[in-house]
């Protein structure tokens, strides 16, 4: 019994000394997290100058893993591609897929694949830029990461923020996720057609956009049967 | 595409770089023939890749590698940590030390960068190295 009680004390005393480290070098963590903010707002803006400049649009789609941003980009991408140079920019962990798809409806795609971080940086974006002939495009669409949290920390320079969620992700999806709908000028709630099926409040979902954010615009679709994609578009003030 | 790279190849080893025919080949290659994203057998733990991106066999990466655009890099060649790569040839069995930022460089094959923290622009490099000013770079 004694040996076990000073294995824990030696355990305690380990992790004391862990929280001495941290406290050591919270400065520096602290200056470097706004460091890092700072340098992305910075680049930020200057990709948004960079894109007025050459008269291209851009929107930054965000939202939930298999929320639909790529099916409903597929929708838009198709009906603007006659009108608009289009450039899509897809962010995944790995693989080409969602920038196959979209490339299928005659839009260029790049593909960035950001290994293990969750969302697309403005870096990831400045890079893609500086190295393309901007003369070259009318909008630009970026397909962030899948997921609810982390693009909130980064801006992208873009014209206009979407955030999609899907009503298969349950009425609460908004309310868990406030930070996104702050920042984004359109909500969408996609999967409408499931709506009967399912019984999901959407009118809830609706209330909670607006609660969170009064002046952001609130679009219910449907990419698999086009419901309101023309009305997104609208949105979009292309 | 290999016949272009064949090409580069070519220029970067003479003794004597023509560098504007150099330069040429070069955004020839990234621009018009470097497309995609292929990558399916590098050896590391999920770097960033902006497309375009090549990768030969057995290429092995280290932690937090930023890869892209616009880079090819030959089989059996190591990028060390933290390395930051755009447009950038890196023929085969090359060796790219830790937190090596390289944009616009060629590096010949078999060239070995083995030093850290470094910001290398616009050259071809060359030779084995254990620190930048070992390096043969030649400047375009």
């Amino acid at each position: 019994m004694p040996n076990r009680k000073e294995k824990e004390i030696t355990r305690i005393q380990e992790l004391e000394s862990i929280n001495l480290a941290r406290e050591e070098v919270r400065d520096l963590v602290v200056q470097t997290k706004k460091e890092v903010e700072k340098d992305n707002e910075l680049l930020a803006s200057q990709i948004n100058q960079e894109l007025r400049k050459n008269n291209i649009k851009s929107v930054d789609v965000v939202g939930a893993i298999g929320s639909g941003k790529t099916a409903i980009l597929e929708k838009i991408v198709e009906i603007l591609s006659s009108k608009y140079r289009i450039l899509v920019i897809c962010g995944d962990i790995t693989t080409r897929v969602d920038a196959d798809r979209i490339e299928s409806h005659n839009a260029e795609t790049i593909q960035i694949n950001t290994g293990r971080e969750c969302a697309l940086n403005a870096y990831h974006i400045y890079q893609i830029i500086k190295n393309k002939d901007l003369k070259d495009y009318d909008l630009i669409f970026i397909e962030n990461v899948g997921n609810l949290i982390c693009p909130s920390d980064f801006i992208l320079g873009t014209d206009k923020r979407i955030t999609i969620v899907s009503i298969t992700e349950g009425e609460w999806v908004i309310e868990k996720h406030p930070m996104l709908f702050k920042m984004s000028q359109i909500a969408v709630i996609n999967k409408i057609d499931l709506a009967e099926r399912l019984g999901t409040n959407v009118e809830k979902m609706i209330d909670d956009a607006k609660k969170i954010n009064p002046n952001i615009e609130v679009i219910t679709t449907s990419a698999k049967t086009g419901e309101n994609i023309t009305k997104l578009i609208e949105k979009l003030e292309l | 595409m290999k016949e272009k790279l064949e090409e580069i190849e070519e220029v970067v080893n003479e003794i004597e770089v023509d560098i504007i025919k150099l330069q040429n080949l070069f955004s020839n290659y990234l621009k018009q023939h470097l497309k995609g994203l292929i990558i399916e057998n590098y050896i590391g733990e999920y770097p960033t890749f902006m497309e375009p991106v090549i990768l030969g066999e057995k290429v092995k990466i280290g932690d937090d590698v930023l890869i892209g655009p616009y880079v090819y890099i030959g089989e059996n060649s190591e990028i060390g940590n933290y390395a930051e790569l755009s447009n950038t040839i890196i023929f085969d069995n090359v060796r790219v030390g830790d937190n090596i930022k390289l944009d616009n460089c060629i590096i010949a094959k078999d060239c070995k960068l083995n030093f850290s923290n470094s910001n290398i622009k616009n050259c071809i490099l060359k030779g084995i190295a254990n620190s930048e000013k070992e390096v043969l770079k030649i400047y375009f």
